[in-house]
């Protein structure tokens, strides 16, 4: 290999190594390291995993955070379709491509002040119940709530699933689904049938980005959901913010990897699976 | 007919999903120049006071100054990351590339929080945490896909022979990089410049755990939205979206327009 | 033949396991327009590029001026090519592309317009020089590239199929730029091309390559008149194919006992080729003509071909001018008689 291929590959593998690799699998050294007097120690130590597995708090924390992310993912996924499938088939080419920056956006606003926003929007005396009142309804409690934390997770995750699902159902080939419908499928069953095992794909990786998201955000949950119960995110901000307890932070951080790992391990299997048998 | 009514029913349906989604964005702009404390209907009057304040306040202003150095340093250095993978999938095969390409495109699959509390356990271990090139460092590896994807796709509509045909007119292999490839890519250069750095200039978790004391402005929302319910936020963010709305405005001047033409 | 310019000595190469070309030898006279033809994957650009430096030579060796190449970069080379897409710089105007290659070797900025002004000129797109590329006509951008390749002033141009993306009508009037630049600068040209009518429309000498091997070098007409094996006289022309046993002065072959001349020993094997413009078709028979029933016809211009079957299944073609076929009936199945003068059959020995 000659010095122009490696001056492109080498500092590649150099930084990612140091900045990428290096803090991952320091993280996951770490959480056999002990505190000793504020002090983080090198050591080889079970003590961090005995202490946090055999905490119920931190399987509180475990299973819902895995509740809300699923839920969030399916609400995700359900209120998404129909207006994808509009975008995908409904409109023109031009509208489709502004309806896709559109959705580009809030990906450059700040997903802090847009909570802030629903936080503002959501409260006991927000301009929700101030809506309802007038019509002698509510107040309702929002804020605080799992629905305040899936409103937080969806103002996130929304625009990136709709995108994603448009596009994959507008790369079908509609002369596919024309075909079925002229063998006589009806429209209902052409849609089971035909459309959405063609975008099985990109229906999945919607789904799993949007699980990945909700997983690992701690914004929502804290400032909507009001920390009842904390969620994983959570609990590794306060750990190491508050605590200084780093080595219990990684222990969380791994299982939340783990978890990781296996959901997107199957995903992709779903993803790509080949259908054997009819 | 009753095909009509589902397509209205549908269009509805994305009309709906669209007002959830742009709900908080149009309240904050709106709220920014509200004058209650606390918002709610009916509003009160208009007001540029949230503005004045924070233009008033120095902490702002330092950290805006950070923001700013921090987005543009990410962004030469995702963007260099970037074109250097792109260059390298676009022309090479070699063993182990797989690992090679996800070395520098698996970084957004894992969540925001999980690389922050590693690159602050990372950094602080080799004692290199507390700094404002700390965030640089970590925005880099953060956004670094996004310019790779950026810049790979460009090179997917290049004639595979012009680098070539370059060096049969004499060209080096520098020289055709920097003759050929580079102007041939340079829009999404541009492009994955601007997108760099306007999610540098949001970015808040990673920026929080790492940044010690130099604050930037998402780090700044963040202390004030855990105080009290503060309006400034509101001002902060209507600019900070006018900034990054900016950038990814000449991003797609300069890209999405061409990739969609060619 | 004068000094070689170009000399390709025991050269193979290897893909992994594939061997795209089989220990091959050329010369490549200074000044020669030398075509090299043969279906795809047959090694043709393969050999271009080794010459270009594109690819090195797995064995054997290379030299252009005598000098040994095959460790010299591509860029050092001095072997412009003009490829089959053009590969013009599409950031570039007219102008500087055709000044790219001035510009590599550092050549001051007057001096390159002034040198790439000449070559618009000449080439007749000197009106063009300030446009964008993508706003010329495909024949306009061919010589753009032809200009860019030749600013240089080299000793030989490669050339990779640079016809086969414009129209028929366009490919005529680039046969002719090109035959008119090469005399005139008296350099190399070495064309790559699957057309025959490219190839013998303008190359001095012509090589047929055929999996990675050269199978028959020669002059146009030699190659057309007198293939010396199967597969080009199969490739070239329109022939007519007849396998059969040789009986010394004649040939025995299905359709009948033929007299050739060059015959093989009594009882060896050998094929008849009949070029399909030299057999003559009548609707009545006479002695020795092979009757037939028509297929198909295929009309390119004035020239039409007529595709027949003997009674054992055997295909024949007959290549006739279009004003020759007078009032004959040309329906599927109609009965014809084949025949050819003794002397226009050519043999070869089957291997």
């Amino acid at each position: 290999m000659n010095r122009f291929a490696l001056a492109f590959r080498l500092p590649i593998i150099v930084w990612q190594g140091l900045f990428f690799l290096g803090p991952l699998f320091f993280m996951i050294a770490m959480s056999f390291f002990l505190v000793k007097n504020y002090r983080m120690e090198e050591a080889f130590e079970l003590k961090n995993w005995a202490r946090m597995l055999t905490r119920g708090y931190v399987w509180d924390s475990y299973w819902y955070t895995l509740g809300m992310a699923s839920l969030t993912t399916a609400a995700a996924a359900m209120l998404a379709f129909p207006a994808a499938w509009v975008l995908a088939f409904r409109v023109s080419e031009g509208v489709r491509r502004w309806a896709i920056f559109l959705l580009i956006i809030p990906f450059f606003t700040s997903y802090l002040v847009r909570t802030f926003s629903w936080y503002v929007i959501l409260a006991e005396s927000g301009v929700i119940n101030a809506g309802l009142g007038a019509a002698a309804l509510g107040p309702y409690t929002m804020l605080n709530t799992p629905f305040g934390t899936v409103v937080g997770y969806l103002t996130l995750t929304l625009p990136l699933v709709v995108i994603l699902q448009t596009v994959s159902l507008a790369n079908i080939d509609q002369n596919l689904v024309q075909a079925a419908r002229n063998l006589g499928c009806p429209p209902a069953r052409a849609l089971f049938a035909v459309t959405l095992p063609l975008a099985k794909t990109g229906l999945i990786v919607a789904a799993l980005f949007c699980f990945i998201l909700s997983f690992g955000d701690f914004v929502a949950p804290y400032y909507l959901g009001g920390s009842k119960p904390p969620t994983l995110p959570i609990l590794i901000v306060d750990t190491t913010k508050s605590g200084q307890q780093w080595p219990r932070a990684a222990v969380v951080a791994v299982m939340m990897m783990t978890t990781l790992f296996a959901i997107a391990a199957t995903a992709i299997w779903l993803a790509y699976r080949k259908r054997v048998s009819a | 007919m009753s095909a009509r009514i589902t397509t209205a029913l549908l269009l509805s349906w994305l009309l709906a999903v669209f007002i959830f989604i742009f709900a908080p964005i149009v309240a904050s702009v709106v709220f920014s120049f509200n004058s209650d404390r606390f918002p709610t209907i009916p509003l009160g009057s208009f007001t540029t006071r949230w503005y004045d304040m924070i233009f008033a306040d120095v902490e702002i202003g330092e950290a805006a100054r950070n923001s700013i150095l921090v987005s543009l340093s990410t962004s030469v250095i995702a963007t260099m990351l970037g074109f250097a993978t792109a260059y390298t999938d676009y022309r090479y095969r070699f063993p182990l590339k797989g690992p090679y390409l996800a070395l520098i495109l698996l970084p957004p699959t894992i969540p925001l929080i999980i690389m922050a509390l590693a690159m602050l356990a990372w950094l602080s271990w080799i004692g290199a945490s507390g700094q404002l090139w700390s965030i640089i460092v970590a925005h880099s590896v953060l956004t670094a896909p996004f310019a790779m994807a950026i810049i790979r796709l460009r090179l997917n509509q290049i004639d595979p022979n012009l680098e070539a045909a370059a060096w049969n007119l004499g060209s080096t292999e520098w020289k055709a990089l920097r003759s050929v490839i580079m102007p041939f890519c340079r829009p999404a250069i541009v492009s994955a410049a601007c997108l760099t750095a306007a999610i540098s200039f949001d970015e808040f978790a990673v920026a929080w755990f790492v940044s010690g004391l130099n604050k930037t402005v998402p780090v700044i929302i963040l202390e004030i939205v855990q105080g009290n319910i503060d309006p400034q936020v509101n001002a902060i963010g209507s600019l900070v979206f006018l900034t990054s709305i900016s950038l990814v405005v000449i991003a797609q001047v300069f890209f999405i327009s061409r990739v969609g033409r060619a | 033949m004068k000094d070689p310019l170009v000399t390709l000595s025991g050269i193979v190469k290897r893909f992994g396991d594939f061997t795209a070309v089989h220990r091959l030898d050329l010369e490549i006279a200074a000044g020669e327009f030398i075509a090299i033809m043969g279906p795809s994957g047959c090694g043709k650009t393969t050999t271009l590029r080794m010459i270009a430096g594109l690819e090195a030579p797995t064995e054997g060796q290379l030299r252009i001026g005598g000098r040994l190449m095959n460790d010299v970069p591509v860029h050092e080379r001095d072997t412009p090519m003009v490829w089959q897409s053009l590969a013009l710089f599409p950031f570039l105007n007219t102008r500087e592309n055709v000044e790219f290659g001035l510009r590599m070797r550092g050549i001051g900025t007057a001096e390159r317009r002034r040198r790439a002004v000449e070559w618009l000129e000449r080439l007749e797109i000197r009106e063009f020089a300030e446009r964008s590329i993508d706003t010329l006509s495909g024949g306009q951008r061919q010589r753009v590239a032809l200009a860019r390749s030749l600013v240089t002033e080299p000793q030989i141009l490669l050339l990779d199929e640079p016809l086969s993306a414009l129209d028929a009508h366009l490919v005529i009037r680039m046969q002719g730029v090109l035959t008119r630049l090469q005399r005139e600068l008296g350099i190399t040209f070495v064309y790559v091309t699957h057309s025959q009518s490219e190839a013998f429309a303008m190359a001095d000498r012509i090589v047929i390559m055929s999996g990675g091997r050269i199978v028959q070098t020669g002059r146009p007409r030699e190659i057309y008149r007198t293939p010396e094996c199967r597969f080009v006289a199969e490739f070239v022309g329109r022939n007519n194919i007849l396998e059969g046993i040789s009986r010394g002065d004649a040939i025995e072959t299905p359709l009948g006992v033929f007299p050739a001349a060059n015959l093989p020993a009594a009882g060896r094997r050998a094929i008849l080729v009949i070029a399909a413009d030299l057999v003559e078709l009548s609707r009545t028979g006479s002695e020795g003509s092979i009757p037939c029933s028509l297929i198909s016809e295929e009309f390119v211009g004035a020239t039409v071909t007529l595709f027949l079957e003997a009674a054992d299944g055997t295909e024949l073609k007959v290549q006739l001018p279009e004003r020759a076929l007078g009032d004959l009936d040309l329906h599927a199945g109609g009965r014809f008689h084949l025949s050819w003068p003794d002397d226009v059959g050519h043999v070869l020995a089957e291997n």
